[in-house]
């Protein structure tokens, strides 16, 4: 990995060998979020940081066949990832060369890689989501 | 609050206006509803103008005002109004509010757009989120939903398909449909994919074009016109952004129709003619579940069924919808209002319902959080 490059946006992971993206917990009702809000939106408590899952499960997904934004490979997929130890459902960029192997309910596992622009036009740090083998992992 | 009123519109054909301006296609909506309701331009207290793009891509602002000059309204209020997709329906929430008050006697609604620019590429919900920058393009959200609608209900991709059939059939009988030629299922489904299940066919075409309304508090409305059009609900909710997010039903579409029923003293089996946002051929059975015209799930067996087409049980987008008319975003909510005046009115011709009476128009724009920003739905009566 490209070590110079930066994230798409600051903050919202660890990068590395076992990426974790960066969410936050209400200190008071212990609500997580990702990205982290300013302060809690349900009680206006303060958050902290909090590493959350890497491992998640697909709820859906889809594949964008038309030219990509942000020089993201075409075609590319996205989709909406359970982590459930977190109680949370984020979205999320999948593994550009793992398409074929996408469906519901599909085990997937964080990675960080240079793929794409930022908002600047310079190739940055994205998150996403990849299957996982059976039997590894 | 005052009673509201309907008592003129204006709107163009949509379609591509390359060699006129924003501000002309206004204007030219703002006089023709000014002549329809039979009224002077200096009898409007207030003018709200809708449009979303103008900014980005012209590098244009605060053009209510130079619209509303066109048709010589000046001195009175004018506010610039952009909500997404909901863009012309949140000016016609705004205009009703007015007038209901008390505030105003009489306002206008207009919304304008031109979308037919060079590599305008795909709509997103602003670059400074994240959900944008992990690849979230308009197209993509949907074919998630549309993805998980078929995997949790059961809804084929034939089905989702004879939506953008349906609305085509109907944009033949509407002279100012921008797309009029019918089309099959085959058709549909062999169009270029843009994001499976959706082909260029499933996804409304962008489009220039403008609509006006001009509001009345119904005490007054009678001596302008013999055949006003009651406004019976006016509602606007944003999303409740709630994680976990449920892409395979629309809640905001549930709150405001619940919300606009009960005003309105009427529930979904009062309707008889409907317009919904169907910038996206699974966005309109998300809408049919949505404003409760058939149960969560059956959405993509209802249009099958042919309920909602012309001559069926509860007919929707006989206008031809965004799918064949196109999206000139600020206008589009705007236009549905005045498909409704004219059913009511009994002035559409081969697409009248015979009797119509209450009609309902539903609008929904920008994605945040798996939710929508922005949800309206507005009841017509007459």
């Amino acid at each position: 990995m490209n070590s110079e490059l930066k994230p798409v946006m600051e903050g919202i992971f660890d990068a590395g060998a076992s990426p974790r993206l960066i969410g936050a917990i209400c200190s008071k009702c212990n609500q997580k979020f990702f990205p982290k809000p300013m302060v809690c939106p349900h009680c206006l408590g303060e958050v902290e940081d909090v590493k959350l899952s890497p491992e998640g499960k697909l709820y859906t997904y889809a594949v964008l066949r038309t030219k990509a934004p942000y020089g993201l490979p075409q075609p590319y997929a996205v989709g909406w990832v359970d982590l459930e130890d977190d109680g949370l459902r984020i979205f999320s960029l999948l593994d550009p060369e793992k398409i074929s192997e996408l469906d519901f309910g599909k085990q997937v596992t964080l990675r960080v890689g240079a793929i794409g622009v930022d908002n600047n036009g310079q190739p940055c740090l994205r998150y996403y989501f990849t299957t996982k083998k059976k039997g590894c992992d | 609050m005052r009673a509201v009123d309907i008592i003129g519109v204006g709107i163009t054909k949509f379609g591509k206006y390359i060699e006129k301006s924003l501000v002309e296609l206004g204007g030219r909506v703002a006089i023709e509803a000014i002549k329809d309701a039979g009224i002077k331009p200096s009898q409007i207290n207030a003018g709200f103008f809708a449009n979303m793009q103008a900014g980005s891509l012209f590098s244009d602002f605060t053009i209510g005002q130079n619209v509303f000059w066109q048709a010589g309204i000046n001195r009175v209020p004018v506010f610039n109004v952009e909500n997404a997709c909901t863009s012309g329906s949140s000016a016609f929430n705004l205009a009703w509010m007015g007038v209901a008050s008390g505030a105003y006697d009489m306002a206008m609604v207009l919304g304008a757009e031109k979308l037919n620019v060079p590599n305008l590429g795909l709509m997103q919900s602003g670059t400074t989120e994240l959900d944008t920058l992990e690849g979230m393009v308009v197209p993509v959200s949907f074919a998630m939903r549309a993805n998980l609608h078929m995997a949790t209900y059961g809804t084929t991709k034939e089905q989702l398909a004879m939506v953008a059939v349906k609305n085509r059939r109907h944009a033949g009988l509407n002279p100012l449909a921008q797309f009029r030629d019918p089309i099959t299922v085959e058709d549909v489904l062999n169009a270029p994919m843009i994001a499976d299940p959706l082909t260029r066919l499933s996804c409304c075409p962008n489009a220039d074009g403008a609509a006006a309304v001009v509001l009345c508090a119904s005490e007054l409305s009678r001596r302008y016109t013999s055949r006003p059009v009651r406004v019976a609900a006016s509602v606007l909710v944003t999303g409740s952004y709630q994680n976990p997010c449920n892409l395979a039903q629309w809640d905001a579409d549930k709150r405001a129709s619940s919300m606009a029923y009960e005003k309105a003293g009427l529930g979904p089996e009062d309707l008889d003619v409907v317009e919904c946002h169907d910038a996206f051929t699974i966005s309109e059975i998300l809408h049919y579940e949505g404003i409760g015209l058939c149960p969560e799930g059956e959405g993509g067996r209802f249009v099958e069924s042919g309920a909602t087409s012309l001559g069926g049980k509860i007919p929707v987008n006989l206008s031809g919808g965004l799918l064949s008319k196109g999206h000139p975003i600020g206008a589009t909510a705007v236009a549905q209002i005045i498909e409704g005046v004219r059913q009511l009115r009994g002035e559409a011709g081969s697409l009248q319902v015979e009797g119509a009476k209450v009609f309902l128009a539903e609008c929904m724009g920008a994605d945040k959080a798996g939710d929508v920003k922005t949800c309206t739905v507005n009841i017509l009566i007459n």
